[in-house]
């Protein structure tokens, strides 16, 4: 029976109280390890359609008649359009829209930061609207932009007001601490570039606005339109069936979106609208650089006493301020905390979410500043962390819904252990260490989310959901879910995805959500239609139902089918749902060029159940891999006086390349969060980036002696640490 | 834009506003970018001479093919090797890439900076971590070819459609009355280099990433007898012949890292060859 209920629903640690109609989840879970299906490695259900180039991503949506759009954007950091004329680009060959500030949502005449979205021509081609923008004639008013977070907390350029968050008594444990770690941090804005830029192809059937958009929320993108051009939701149909990477930058509907649909409106044809690799560098979101100043204070054995944290997040000129303090008020078990945030509002590129937003800067900030307390107790790395770890939330006794980070500690060990070897190797200008990070995330997931199955008389099953894939592999975890529960083979199910019109509601992909919230909807789909399959056995067969097989079962069904449907239950109340994990990271460090090199990276994450261990694996890889480019390479270059991007192209802005990956060793727990759905599985997407840049920094230390303190660890930052560890060890020395 | 696959260079002559045309691998990405503009593309892929002979290098001859070479110095395949990426080695020519452009993203990006005939270097007031630590007052640009520096340190020579030179000869500093860089005149081709062999050599590249990341300081050395000739990369607006000693440079505030980096690869390199 469905049921309203009142319920808390949390995304990457924004929690708030939702109403929902559920059905009763009352399925148990299924016990720990591998299934039939469930629990093994399987393949793409997908993968051979994408290696072949026969998946249709946004980029190949083709109409007959198809225009192309292209985006005028303000070349300044700071600027007013004071006067605007289409017509010169309206008269251009090809042309045959143009819309200026005001015509569309999000096109306006108040630019905030280079790459604002001022107007859009749509042409023929898209070299055609592209050319057509040069002639669009605008006068600008250059106003001053302002580009240096400290300076805009002074002013109280502020995205919002500034945020503390507080437990016990942090200045008098501080006091009464035997020994004081202070520390500063600074972590660089690194953009998410995925394959796929951020694009959309809007056409209007009627009164009917199809959308075909690169999105990680069907159904918010839906909402967004529908709201903004005032049409009832059911009349904006939003699609994406297989997309090209998202990382946190496409949770919303975009300029490109509303400006498709609008010149789709005024041309009566389809207009493509994708932004270039150029702009994807410049405005299409990024991670926030910070700036973070901690200090911890901490008895001789190592237990923490004080932790206190003021952080300064360079948000841009939009965007949230992201939990840059959740690692340390969620980490470790601290009885005193307090943790100030800052949002500085600049002329500069909005941040948007970007894999584990707010953790990953923060993560490094604290595990580092961990690792120099170790340093400078003498304690081993692990043993400090495993000495404050938290059993139930710090600072209250709300209980964890599951939590094995001691087991991961313990599963770190043998690699923990590789330091005397890896440091043995070392000679006089390249020195080995090893080094060491946890990580706690949110990625239990949450209501609402559905599903419906249908199951035909061959004893196939169609799995339909209008959720997305955005390229980890979920789409193959809901096929393996309903097999498991129908007791059919993984490959004789098919998921459809990705149509507004063709599908109930499922959640945005962000917050490592996807497996866990929409999994349990299909579980139970799969439940419903199993029930119903075994009534009609009971009434066929009676007592021997149990004899016969599925497929003989349900051949008699001609075209009839068995239809089951199921929803996603709420999260245990009064728990604390979370993802936790270490990773330890092997590297050498040529201490004469500041050459940074990983050699291995081990991760070890407890996720709960885990649907599909070849798609986990792939995702700590990627994981580890982005990871390492925020670590060593990768940063947009801001000119500090015009606050233009410098780096728009990929050979300036450096990801990493192949030659760049460690060796990476994944090992997950694997034990299902009892209290957590009828999967009792939570997500592995965001968890293996979080704590990649902290291990390498704390192996560097390992290694060299040496104290980084900023993203990325180019040859400078490296040169500098070293340089002052020499300094350092001199003044020790002169001291003695 | 018109494409000509002319069969002769004299057909060149007369042809205006064209650009010659050989991997594509530079001139296209500046085209697009708008660097750039010609109204005609020549192909010269069928009148510059390919491949190597001994010492002799066709201009049109790949990296890709020089990496693998036995005949070509070890500091020119090693320049080549950690040059770009594999799809660009097979597309670029050594003429090519004796004439990229700077990397610098103020040039890339168009600013009014003095290599584009403006009236100041925005890398010395603003992010210029890439840039040069030699030679930069008037232009903090540096130079990105890792193949320069090694023909540089060779003491290569080359022959054009109008005259023989030394590689080095190829670059000028720029300065306020000419802000080029090459003395290649207009209509000027890159014929064949030659490259006369060293008792030893070997070439050494600081960068970003392990590959695929232009020189942050490349380092190319010779020795023939008991002489060195050590030239860099990624450290001036042109390949760095180093004459003087690296207490020479005068890096910027946020280039002063490459200096110690320049002095740690000079001497490995030398240590290599002796």
């Amino acid at each position: 029976m469905a049921r309203l209920i009142r319920t808390e629903k949390e995304v990457e640690g924004r929690r708030e109280e939702v109403w929902l109609v559920v059905d009763e989840d009352a399925l148990e879970q299924w016990p720990a390890g591998p299934r039939n299906v469930v629990g093994r490695p399987a393949t793409r259900n997908d993968g051979l359609a994408r290696a072949r180039g026969q998946a249709r991503y946004t980029a190949d949506v083709h109409f007959p008649g198809m225009l192309h759009a292209a985006v005028l954007r303000s070349p300044h950091a700071h600027a007013r359009v004071k006067r605007i004329d289409l017509a010169p680009a309206l008269a251009a060959p090809g042309v045959r829209g143009a819309i200026g500030p005001g015509d569309a949502p999000e096109l306006s005449a108040e630019c905030e930061y280079q790459g604002a979205p001022v107007a859009a021509v749509c042409a023929d081609s898209f070299a055609e609207a592209r050319n057509a923008l040069e002639l669009v004639d605008v006068e600008w008013e250059v106003l001053e932009p302002l580009l240096d977070p400290e300076a805009a907390i002074a002013r109280e350029s502020l995205i919002e007001s500034p945020r503390t968050r507080e437990r016990g008594d942090f200045e008098r444990a501080l006091a009464e601490a035997d020994v004081v770690v202070e520390a500063t941090y600074r972590t660089q804005t690194v953009l998410h570039n995925s394959m796929e830029t951020h694009q959309s192809v809007c056409r209007w059937e009627g009164d009917v606005l199809e959308v075909y958009t690169s999105t990680q929320y069907v159904w918010g993108v839906r909402q967004e339109i529908a709201q903004a051009l005032d049409l009832p939701a059911d009349k904006v149909r939003v699609v994406c069936e297989y997309m090209g990477g998202g990382f946190g930058s496409k949770n919303g509907a975009g300029e490109y979106t509303f400006v498709a649909a609008e010149l789709a409106r005024r041309t009566g044809h389809a207009v493509r609208c994708a932004l270039t690799r150029r702009e994807e560098h410049v405005a299409a979101g990024n991670r926030n650089a910070t700036i973070q100043r901690y200090t911890i204070g901490a008895r001789g054995d190592g237990t923490l006493t004080a932790l206190g944290g003021e952080f300064v997040n360079s948000v841009g000129a939009g965007g949230w301020v992201a939990m840059t303090e959740g690692p340390l008020l969620m980490l470790y078990e601290c009885p005193n905390v307090k943790a100030t945030t800052y949002g500085a509002k600049l002329n500069l590129p909005p941040a948007k979410a970007f894999r584990a937003p707010g953790f990953v800067e923060g993560t490094f900030g604290l595990e580092c500043a961990l690792d120099e307390l170790a340093a400078k107790l003498d304690l081993d790395p692990l043993e400090l962390r495993r000495r404050n770890h938290a059993d139930a939330e710090p600072g209250g006794d709300r209980p964890y819904s599951g939590k094995n980070l001691i087991e991961c500690y313990r599963r770190a060990e043998p690699h923990w252990e590789r330091r005397h070897e890896v440091r043995s190797r070392s000679t006089s200008s390249v020195k080995r260490g090893v080094g060491m990070a946890s990580q706690v995330w949110f990625g239990g997931g949450g209501p609402p989310s559905y599903a419906w199955i249908r199951v035909g008389s061959d004893a196939r099953a169609t799995v339909v959901t209008a959720m997305q894939d955005v390229g980890t592999g979920t789409k193959t975890a809901m096929a393996m879910i309903a097999a498991e529960e129908l007791g059919i083979p993984v490959e004789h199910v098919t998921v459809a995805v990705g149509d507004s019109l063709r599908g109930p509601y499922a959640t945005l992909s962000a917050g490592s959500s996807t497996t866990p919230s929409i999994g349990p909807a299909v579980r139970a789909a799969a439940a419903d239609a199993k029930r119903q399959i075994r009534d009609m056995a009971e009434q066929r067969y009676g007592e021997n139902a149990d004899k016969h097989s599925l497929a003989e079962l349900l051949s008699v069904l001609g075209n009839a089918q068995i239809l089951g449907s199921g929803s996603r239950g709420p999260n245990p109340t009064g728990m604390t749902v979370l993802t936790f994990g270490v990773q330890v990271a092997e590297v050498a460090v040529d201490v004469e060029t500041g050459e940074v090199t990983v050699d291995r990276i081990a991760a070890i994450h407890d996720v709960g159940r885990v649907i599909n261990p070849l798609g986990a694996s792939s995702q700590v890889e990627g994981g580890i891999i982005q990871g390492v480019g925020h670590t060593l390479s990768e940063e947009r270059l801001v000119d500090p006086e015009s606050g233009r991007i410098l780096t728009t192209t990929l050979d300036g802005y450096k990801m990493p390349t192949i030659a760049d990956v460690p060796e990476i060793v994944s090992e997950l727990i694997d034990i299902p969060d009892t209290q957590l759905t009828s999967l009792g599985a939570k997500g592995i997407g965001e968890p293996p980036i979080i704590p990649v840049a902290a291990a390498i920094a704390n192996a560097i230390r390992d290694a060299t002696g040496a104290d980084v303190r900023l993203l990325p660890i180019t040859r400078e930052e490296m040169l500098r640490a070293l340089a002052e560890a020499r300094e350092r060890s001199r003044g020790a020395a002169a001291a003695v | 834009m018109e494409l000509l696959q002319p069969s002769s260079l004299d057909d060149l002559d007369g042809a205006s506003n064209a650009l010659l045309l050989a991997g594509g691998t530079e001139v296209v990405p500046l085209l697009r970018e708008g660097l750039v503009r010609a109204d005609v593309l020549v192909d010269i892929n069928g009148l510059v001479p390919h491949g190597i002979s001994g010492t002799t290098i066709g201009a049109a001859a790949t990296l890709a093919e020089l990496e693998v070479d036995p005949q070509v110095p070890e500091a020119l395949r090693e320049a080549c090797r950690l040059a770009a990426s594999p799809q660009l080695r097979n597309m670029g020519s050594i003429g090519g890439n004796l004439l990229q452009a700077t990397r610098c993203w103020y040039w890339r990006l168009d600013f009014p900076c003095r290599l584009h005939g403006g009236d100041r270097c925005h890398a010395h007031d603003g992010e210029h971590r890439e840039h040069a630590i030699f030679a930069n007052d008037f232009c903090a640009s540096a130079h990105p070819s890792d193949v320069a520096a090694a023909l540089v340190a060779l003491g290569a020579t080359m022959r054009t459609t109008r005259r023989e030179l030394a590689v080095r000869e190829l670059y000028r500093l720029p300065t306020a009355d000419d802000r080029r860089t090459t003395t290649l005149e207009p209509g000027e081709v890159i014929l064949e280099l030659d490259v006369p062999p060293p008792d030893a050599s070997t070439y050494l590249k600081a960068m970003d990433r392990k590959r695929w990341a232009f020189p942050l300081v490349g380092v190319a050395a010779a020795r023939r007898g008991a002489a060195t000739t050590v030239a860099l990369a990624g450290v001036a607006p042109i390949p760095w012949l180093l004459e003087g000693s690296l207490d020479e440079a005068t890096p910027l505030p946020g280039t002063a890292y490459k200096v110690e980096i320049a002095a740690a690869l000079v001497g490995r390199a030398r240590a290599a060859l002796a």
